[in-house]
């Protein structure tokens, strides 16, 4: 089965371009590269893999080390919506293993999984830093802090 | 030039080397895994630490370079202690594969373990799975959790190859050596990451089971795929009949020449050793009677073979030699032209596909000694109006060696018609082909790990190689057989060593003069023109 | 309680009280880009010997003398010279800096404008982690402002630049190689990065806390801020505080300011069972004080002194209702997910006592496990590539050393 190649728009390329003459190595604008091929097309695949690939003139071996090392590239399509709940060590006091279960129980997921209906990929994570909001989670691009069920359970409902 | 103290032994090396290449020069040799002369220092390992005085912490020694008058320790108490901690961190995840893994008894974890080790464990967890048994490419097999990360797969096809097919993925403990899925290691070098990796994680898929090494027996030689002739080992099993399918040959291996391919060797010469033990092998001299193929002693077959050649004249007589056959062969088989008065002798034929060439150790020409028989004179005439004249019956004995002209870039027909209008065919070689098929006589040659001999390479470099076993059947070393012609042709006395003949050679033509076997050694030495 | 000790005058967080305190107008109406106007008129190398003399030490975790490390650029260097902003934050319990990107960036670029004057820099970038998102934006607005304004592109340009998930991007060297679109594999030292760093030239890698100071030793003087310290240390910080404490939250005082005062005064006391246990003074890395052990000043020898770290200044507070041996265990889990995997010891000796810490908890540990942790920790410790496993030893080791009575009860005997 043939999927549609993953491609930027010109407009996207003239952007990656000039990203990459921003730096005194063009390689430096894999990371940025990355992160909007990932917001363009929802993940990042073989495929895009090795068209960026083509884009920095990087061996493909290379830019899929990149996407492994770092935990923000997801390598497989994702939910709408990403809840990140921090387990770590002041959050850990402060009850994040009763926030992870509260969202297990809820989604009916384990972290690293996406819901049925792709609405949410649950994962828990190591410190956000914003221990002084501690149980806290990150949703899409925003921190939820000072977390209860009741808390997450409205979070959870505006979430569409 | 820098003066430095290594375990109270003091000497001088150059500027800018590090402390392991440094140390070697005094026959000290600090364990490590990543470091490799070849490849950029990657650092990683942490087993090369050695203690420096005024530096409160153990240092690599790969990434420290000498200054002047620093004070080295290889072997105090606290770096033998940091060995084991190295080692023991080495072993968490290392799965316990000896007994069927096939780098035992030349693994670099167990050398060293044995060597430094904490031999009771006290890892008793889970340890980290990956892929075993994943084919890479056509030659090299992987075991993720073998490998130590220590990258120096990654960074020769970085570095050497420049094509870039492994990385490294993941973080932490789930780190993994991988292709980019979906690709294989298929640059012609592949092979060489196996030589370099230390540890089982990279594995020939041919040598995959077939005998340990410490059956193996080693012998230094050239490979004769191209006209680099590049410096290998030749690995035998000779103990263990039953392994390796019977085959003599279990693997090559390179050997460094820093003039000529350094560390490295291709994957056509590394897995070219076939033909030795192959089917095809001429084992016994024979002559063709009517239908049928009579066997002959070589007590019958020289003077069979003498007094065929006697009955023509020189000018009756067309010779197609080989680039394959070594200086000794070459320099016999001219003398035997020229006892004989035979001016026809060529030792081109163009191959059916033009050799391909990089610009790393791929010559086009797929001949180990093309130099040799163009400076030992053996390019006389032009194969190809040896040939017509065949066809055209005024060569009547046509003697070819080693070629298959049927699978040469001439058109079928031609070569046919010149096999068929001679009126004898001598074929002298290692393995039957179709051209073979033609000979009234055919002489059974050894091949080149049955003997000893040289070539000239590309560059002029004579080179050596050794024999690691004695022929097949009856087959005999070309020099040896064209002695024995030579004898019966002229009396004169035949040659007992290739050694002998190489030093006729040396007096006799001038590219070679002074040259020995002592001091070709085993690094080559180039002909006279080539020297500088 | 006894008052705080040290300046009560608000420096880094003087802004933070307003909303708009991020704003180019808010910045300028109190003062800011003032130092940057005096810098401008100065040598470089009187900015430099300024920053030396007020004793500002880095505030991301090292404590390294900041003075010093600017003069480590060779001088007269005939290339590039990059200044690296480490914005990077990670170090569990820290939050200092998020609050600086998102309250106060314009402090960031005017410090950064001094710096980058003092060691020769035209173009610096800013490693912002990737999860900070909202205040990566505030900052990269910050910088679009200060273009406008004309501040920047007249002798320095700013890149920012988004990280994407590790937090060995925030060791120097492993920002380094990330910056250049690379793993973040940290580098072997040497050659050290005021040499040899980003893309090949001498480069300068900074805390983002640790800039925002330029700014005000200029303003008021070296001598100024190294008397708000210790004779080693000058200025206020940024404490983080958190865990089991009434008030958590960013609090500035003094570098000597006593770690009881912080848990006890600015944080508002222990929570849980009200009785202190142990307390992290310097994030995750530093080694955990027992309540015993509080009365120590903040300060980088202070803590140094006292067997631990000032590290990020990121405070986490225990008590007794805490359970240590599960501290450790979220600790490793911690370490393990992070190790960027280069070098042998890190790489296999936080996932084995990782996975030993668990078994440790869930009840399943075996009676050599504890000393086997502490000689695999204290075996690897100075043997790697970058100090990520040090600072995993701190844990590793005074969690056990000073509680152990609690780890063993948990083991089975026999």
């Amino acid at each position: 089965m043939t999927t549609r190649r993953p491609e930027f728009t010109p407009e996207q390329l003239a952007e990656v371009r000039r990203w990459q003459g921003l730096y005194p190595d063009k390689r430096a604008a894999l990371l940025p590269a990355l992160h909007l091929a990932q917001d363009m097309f929802g993940y990042i695949s073989e495929e895009t893999e090795e068209y960026v690939a083509g884009l920095f003139e990087l061996a493909p071996a290379h830019v899929h080390e990149v996407v492994t090392f770092y935990t923000m590239y997801f390598r497989k399509p994702k939910g709408r919506h990403v809840v990140s709940v921090c387990h770590n060590l002041s959050c850990h006091l402060a009850g994040a293993p009763d926030v992870l279960g509260h969202l297990r129980q809820r989604l009916g997921i384990e972290p690293g999984e996406t819901t049925e209906d792709g609405r949410i990929t649950l994962l828990a994570v190591e410190c956000l830093c914003a221990c002084e909001m501690a149980p806290m989670l990150q949703v899409d691009d925003r921190y939820e802090g000072h977390l209860t069920p009741e808390r997450v359970d409205r979070l959870l409902a505006e979430l569409r | 030039m820098a003066r430095l103290t290594i375990d109270g032994r003091v000497l001088e090396v150059p500027a800018g080397t590090n402390l392991i290449e440094a140390a070697r020069q005094i026959g000290i040799e600090i364990p490590h895994y990543c470091y490799h002369p070849a490849l950029s220092i990657a650092g990683q390992c942490r087993l090369c630490m050695v203690d420096i005085e005024k530096v409160p912490r153990p240092q690599v020694a790969c990434n420290t370079v000498v200054s002047e008058g620093m004070v080295v320790h290889t072997e105090t108490e606290r770096v033998l202690e940091t060995r084991k901690s190295i080692m023991e961190f080495h072993l968490i995840n290392h799965p316990l594969d000896c007994p069927v893994c096939d780098q035992a008894g030349e693994c670099g974890l167990q050398i060293y373990y044995m060597q430094h080790g904490l031999y009771d464990p006290r890892m008793m967890d889970e340890k980290v799975h990956k892929p075993k048994a994943v084919p890479l490419g056509p030659h090299v097999m992987l075991d993720a959790e073998r490998c130590i990360l220590c990258s120096r797969c990654v960074r020769f096809c970085d570095e050497v190859t420049g094509t870039g097919e492994l990385g490294i993925f993941n973080r932490g403990d789930r780190s993994e050596i991988g292709l980019f899925p979906g690709t294989e290691l298929a640059n012609n070098y592949s092979g060489n990451v196996v030589d370099i990796c230390p540890v089982g994680a990279l594995t020939d898929r041919e040598f995959r089971f077939q005998v340990r090494v410490w059956y193996l027996d080693t012998q230094k030689s050239i490979c004769p795929g191209c006209a680099r002739g590049c410096n290998i080992e030749v690995h035998v099993s000779r103990r263990r009949p039953h392994h390796a399918q019977g085959r003599r040959v279990a693997r090559l291996k390179p050997r460094f020449n820093e003039a000529v391919n350094k560390w490295w060797i291709c994957d056509a010469g590394r897995y070219g050793s076939d033909f030795v033990d192959d089917d095809s092998r001429l084992q016994a001299p024979t002559r063709r009677d009517g239908e049928k193929t009579l066997e002959v002693a070589w007590t019958d077959m020289i003077p069979l073979a003498a007094g065929l050649l006697r009955r023509y004249r020189g000018d009756e007589i067309g010779v197609i030699a080989s680039p394959k056959l070594s200086n000794e062969d070459l320099f016999l088989l001219k003398r035997l032209c020229d006892a004989l008065g035979v001016r026809a002798v060529d030792y081109r034929v163009p191959p059916a596909r033009p050799g391909d060439e990089d610009n790393l150790l791929v010559r086009a020409d797929k001949n180990p000694n093309s130099r040799g028989a163009e400076l030992i004179g053996l390019g006389l005439s032009d194969s190809r109006e040896i040939l017509a004249a065949a066809r055209e019956r005024r060569i009547k004995c046509l003697w070819v060696f080693s070629h298959d002209l049927l699978a040469s870039a001439w058109p079928e027909g031609e070569v046919l018609d010149g096999l068929l209008g001679a009126e004898t065919v001598i074929f002298q070689g290692t393995n039957a082909n179709a051209t073979s098929a033609y000979a009234h006589l055919v002489l059974p040659a050894a091949a080149y790990p049955e003997r000893e001999g040289t070539w000239t390479n590309f560059e002029g470099r004579v080179q050596r190689f050794r024999q690691a076993f004695p022929p097949l059947g009856r087959a005999l070393p070309d020099w040896e057989i064209l002695g024995r012609l030579l004898q019966d042709a002229q009396g004169a006395p035949r040659p007992a060593r290739a050694e002998d003949c190489f030093r006729d050679l040396a007096a006799a033509v001038p590219a070679f003069a002074g040259m020995s076997y002592r001091s070709i050694g085993d690094a080559g030495q180039p002909v006279r023109a080539a020297r500088s | 309680m006894s008052a705080p000790a040290a300046a009560a005058e608000p420096i880094l967080t003087r802004n933070f009280g307003r909303a708009d305190s991020h704003t180019l107008e808010a910045y300028r109406e109190t003062g800011g880009y003032a130092a940057w106007a005096k810098a401008r008129e100065m040598e470089p190398a009187a900015i430099t010997d300024a920053v030396k003399r007020s004793n500002l030490r880095g505030l991301g975790g090292a404590g390294f003398p900041t003075g010093t490390k600017w003069s480590f650029i060779p001088k007269g260097h005939a290339g590039p010279v990059y200044l690296v902003i480490n914005a990077d934050e990670g170090e569990p319990g820290t939050f200092k800096d998020r609050y600086l990107l998102e309250r106060d960036p314009h402090a960031l670029i005017e410090g950064m404008l001094i710096a980058a004057r003092a060691i020769g820099s035209r173009l610096a970038f800013v490693y912002v982690r990737g999860e900070y998102v909202v205040p990566g934006r505030r900052f990269s607005a910050a910088v679009r402002d200060a273009y406008d304004a004309g501040y920047l592109g007249r002798g320095l340009d700013i890149v920012v630049h988004r990280g994407a998930g590790a937090y060995i991007c925030g060791e120097e060297t492993g920002l380094i190689s990330s910056l250049e679109g690379k793993k973040g594999w940290p580098k072997l030292k040497p050659p050290f990065p005021a040499i040899k760093g980003a893309f090949g030239a001498p480069t300068i890698v900074n805390n983002v806390e640790t800039i925002c100071q330029v700014p005000h030793i200029i303003n008021r003087g070296p001598e100024w801020f190294a008397a708000l310290g210790t004779k080693t240390q000058g200025g206020t910080r940024l404490y983080s505080m958190s865990g089991r404490v009434r008030r958590p939250g960013v609090y500035e005082a003094s570098v000597r300011v006593p770690l009881r005062q912080l848990v006890e005064h600015y944080a508002g006391g222990v929570t849980g069972n009200g009785r202190l246990k142990a307390v992290v003074p310097g994030g995750a890395s530093a080694a955990i004080l027992r309540a015993d052990e509080v009365d120590v000043t903040m300060d980088v020898d202070g803590l140094k002194n006292a067997g631990t770290m000032a590290g990020s200044a990121g405070v986490i507070v225990m008590d007794e209702t805490v359970s240590i041996p599960e501290a450790l265990m979220v600790v490793a889990r911690f370490y393990a997910h992070e190790s960027c995997g280069q070098c042998t010891p890190c790489r296999e000796a936080t996932g084995w006592i990782y996975k030993m810490t668990e078994r440790i908890v869930e009840g399943r540990g075996h009676k050599e496990d504890l000393d086997t942790i502490l000689d695999v920790a204290r075996r690897g410790a100075g043997t790697t590539i970058c100090a990520f496993y040090d600072g995993a030893v701190g844990p590793y080791i005074s969690y056990i050393e000073k509680f152990r009575p609690e780890f063993e009860a948990l083991i089975p005997h026999g």
